[in-house]
């Protein structure tokens, strides 16, 4: 079978298809304790999986008296649920989050000048760095946003960048969420979780705090009001209490202590934006909104919006307001466009990338369509503008139905799509659910990172982020709103 | 505060007292019904008689008997003032404005409407009726001292005192009511054991019975019955003091206003009425008019507060 494929023309992929042993986050390959892992492993070991486990009960109840919870899309009967949470921590290193800190903040100060450059010159463009029909051919690209510059030239207010650690430990940026990136929610109340459950062990460890986040969040949000303006109202807009991740919107409300609004609490009035107060209208001067560019504003996109308010962008165009994160901010998370990014942070910073990505290949171009579409079930196919993980084919675990389908679907829609060989996610012990011999099971499970960074008069970092972990034996799916769980993380301080 | 969210309060606040009232209202029927048998074929017909909604129950139950009532005021999701309900509502409006209450209102509340979500006709059997409302109860009363402890006394706290305290003399005047015109309907039985047996009973599900006892003795009559459920001026569960509270709320939101003083200028005719008013005078001339005469202006007044403070269209 693999005379024809030996032919494949395309340099580079043959040698990226071979899978590789996962790199396990608490252990090295002869099963001694990393470094930075050493005390907690320690500690669990004195703990037993027993008391573990009840820990983990613990959690689990906390999470439902105080309402920590998510919605499901499509699923009513549902309803509300707890985002499973696993209650061994994950550790990275004092040094170790140095690096990503700074990789994290170039990767962030990168995507904001590509959206400020291609909704003014496309000097990018111009200079044939990026192909044009790649972004205007991107379902996130707005012509609205042309003609609107939002104050300090800050477009990406909130960046969520997913990392993925590779066979040899290497974080890699898996993908890009510049739009609503959410999950942040979930750090702070893990962390305020594992605070009650393991209260000695943190202190012990000197683990970085994450309660600094909406101070952060306030500040950058504040720092790009209109000019003039010195002491802005700031308003963070929901769709409402069916979104799935509305619990997240009333938490960042209450811990910013500002208004939580809905489209019709607001209305645009001479070019200002303003809410309905019980006395009287009051302007809003930075938005933070949590819903899509499609719903924002009827006059200008989905006319049978309800979610949004009539003349935002005539008032984000006239410099009335600042809108976070701006409109067209999807067109930086197209995953066509993520191939770009190490060109793209060469380009506007003059620096080499410090975060590798995953090689990706992009299925527009015919010849590597050709090659990819042979060996499909060994790669993992991605929708350019989806996420939350939907749509995605995992080729080595997909069904030959699946696959398909997938094949259809890409032949019909070539630039839609992108491929990357199948990515080792690396492993972390986890809970499994299940008991052996009586006692609850640990086992190793998939991981990602979602660090969040935030751009205002200067680049804030929380210290970690969320890890994700796939549950399921032997997923990589980790999203939420696939049955994913969460761990703590903690950025050790030196 | 945002007029949507207000609004919210104001109607978190109005079902978290009518949950309270429904539940009372259940509990002193069954044990007033324990004690001697009923000579009235439908004890319990009364309760559904007083509600707003006694036309759902018609079209759900064909008649009124312990298990229809139970069922319908304590579980029924299609009955809005249902206690399920109400707790269930209490919980959706304030999950949409944690950031204006205090975390352990949040807590307490979400505790209970969890505690909801398990209920049914089985786990109450087991419970016992007893337990179960004693239970439901402090619930009830750790959500106020949590409200009155925790809760600056600011715009939120008016819009809750407003809501709570217009909801209020609704549900006492409907127990009154009932117990008026209902209940006895034979003029010789008045004045007799069963007669005293439910005003006291009535007096229990006011939370009122010792405050009568402290203001009159023993002797129980309706004119003071009357008198300490409306126009007492210092107990808490009577209309004239929840009237009096909602006045002073909403003169407090009011001063804050560009152009205060529209609002509460609504609020002065009832006012007046019951600073006026007397037990005996309105026992005379028809009780039962003059408290359907302040349901409907109770309720025109909270439309208007509403409609100036919330309303969003």
């Amino acid at each position: 079978m693999d005379a024809q494929r030996a032919g494949s023309a395309v340099p580079g992929l043959r040698a990226a298809i071979a899978e590789a042993q996962p790199f396990n986050e608490m252990f090295d390959s002869q099963g001694r304790s990393r470094p930075e892992c050493a005390r907690v492993i320690a500690y669990l070991l004195a703990l037993g999986s027993g008391r573990l486990a009840e820990l983990g009960e613990r959690a689990h109840r906390m999470f439902r008296t105080t309402g920590v919870t998510f919605n499901v899309y499509g699923d009513h009967e549902a309803g509300e649920r707890i985002f499973p949470f696993d209650p061994i921590p994950r550790i990275i290193s004092a040094a170790m989050w140095a690096e990503l800190e700074a990789g994290l903040i170039q990767r962030a100060r990168a995507l904001n000048a590509f959206v400020a450059d291609i909704y003014t010159e496309a000097q990018i463009v111009k200079d044939g760095i990026i192909p044009r029909d790649l972004i205007v051919g991107s379902s996130q690209f707005r012509h609205a946003a042309r003609g609107i510059l939002p104050s300090g030239g800050i477009y990406i207010t909130v960046a969520g960048i997913d990392l993925v650690r590779g066979a040899d430990g290497r974080f890699h940026v898996l993908e890009d969420n510049v739009r609503t990136p959410s999950g942040v929610s979930y750090v702070i109340e893990n962390r305020r979780i594992m605070t009650r459950l393991m209260p000695e062990l943190i202190r012990g460890l000197r683990v970085s705090s994450v309660e600094n986040y909406p101070a952060y969040l306030l500040a950058a949000l504040r720092e790009i009001a209109p000019s003039g303006i010195d002491d802005p109202t700031v308003a963070v807009l929901t769709p409402g209490p069916f979104n799935s991740a509305f619990f997240e919107h009333v938490f960042l409300s209450q811990q910013l202590g500002v208004e939580l609004v809905e489209g019709r609490d607001l209305v645009c009035v001479d070019h200002k934006l303003h809410m309905k107060t019980v006395h009287g209208l009051r302007r809003i001067d930075v938005l933070y909104r949590r819903i899509d560019d499609d719903f924002l504003d009827p006059v200008v996109f989905r006319p049978d919006s309800m979610l949004g308010v009539a003349g935002l962008t005539a008032v984000l165009r006239a410099g009335n307001a600042t809108l976070a994160n701006a409109i067209g901010t999807g067109v930086a998370d197209d995953k066509g466009v993520y191939a770009y990014t190490p060109a793209m942070i060469r380009y506007y910073l003059g620096e080499s990338a410090l975060l590798p990505i995953v090689e990706t290949h992009l299925l527009r171009d015919p010849d590597v369509r050709q090659a990819v579409l042979r060996d499909l079930d060994r790669y993992v196919v991605k929708p350019t503008c989806a996420s939350g993980g939907y749509g995605v084919i995992i080729g080595p675990h997909a069904t030959d139905e699946e696959l398909a389908q997938s094949r259809k679907r890409i032949e019909a829609a070539p630039a839609n799509f992108i491929a990357q060989p199948l990515f080792p996610l690396s492993v972390h012990p986890t809970l499994t659910g299940e008991t052996v011999d009586g006692k609850p099971a640990m086992a190793p499970r998939h991981v990602d990172l979602r660090p969040f960074v935030l751009l205002g008069a200067k680049p804030r970092v929380l210290s970690g982020g969320l890890t994700r972990v796939a549950l399921r034996e032997g997923s990589l799916i980790v999203n939420s709103s696939q049955g994913g769980g969460s761990k703590d993380t903690w950025v050790l301080e030196e | 505060m945002l007029r949507r969210i207000a609004g919210s309060l104001f109607w978190a606040a109005r079902y978290l007292e009518r949950a309270q009232w429904r539940a009372r209202l259940v509990d002193v029927n069954y044990h007033l019904l324990l004690e001697v048998p009923p000579r009235d074929a439908d004890p319990w017909e009364p309760l559904v008689q007083i509600t707003a909604e006694q036309d759902l129950f018609a079209a759900k139950h064909s008649h009124a008997e312990e298990a229809s009532v139970i069922d319908f005021f304590v579980f029924d999701r299609e009955n809005r003032s249902s206690i399920r309900s109400c707790i269930e509502a209490v919980r959706a409006n304030l999950s949409t404005l944690r950031h204006l209450i205090s975390s352990e209102l949040w807590v307490a509340v979400n505790r209970l409407y969890l505690e909801v979500q398990g209920w049914s006709a089985q786990a109450l059997a087991a419970a016992g009726v007893s337990n179960f409302f004693a239970e439901l109860n402090r619930h009830f009363f750790t959500l106020e001292g949590i409200i009155v402890n925790t809760m600056p006394r600011d715009l939120t706290y008016d819009v809750i005192e407003l809501g709570a305290m217009l909801e209020r003399p609704d549900n006492v005047s409907r127990l009154l009511d009932v117990k008026y015109h209902y209940l006895l309907p034979r003029l010789e039985d008045i004045g007799g054991p069963a007669d005293l047996r439910q005003w006291a009973a009535v007096l229990r599900s006011a939370s009122a019975f010792e405050a009568f006892r402290r203001c009159y003795g023993n002797a129980i009559r309706v004119s003071r019955v009357v008198a300490i459920l409306v126009f007492d001026p210092e107990f808490p569960r009577s209309i004239r003091f929840c009237i009096e509270r909602a006045a002073e709320a909403l003169e407090r939101i009011s001063a804050r206003e560009e152009s205060p003083g529209t609002s509460t200028a609504a609020c002065a005719e009832l006012v007046a009425m019951l600073r006026d008013g007397d037990a005996d005078t309105v026992i005379n001339s028809g009780l039962h008019e003059f408290l359907i005469d302040a349901e409907r202006r109770c309720a025109k007044l909270a439309n208007h507060v509403f409609d100036r403070y919330m309303a969003i269209e």
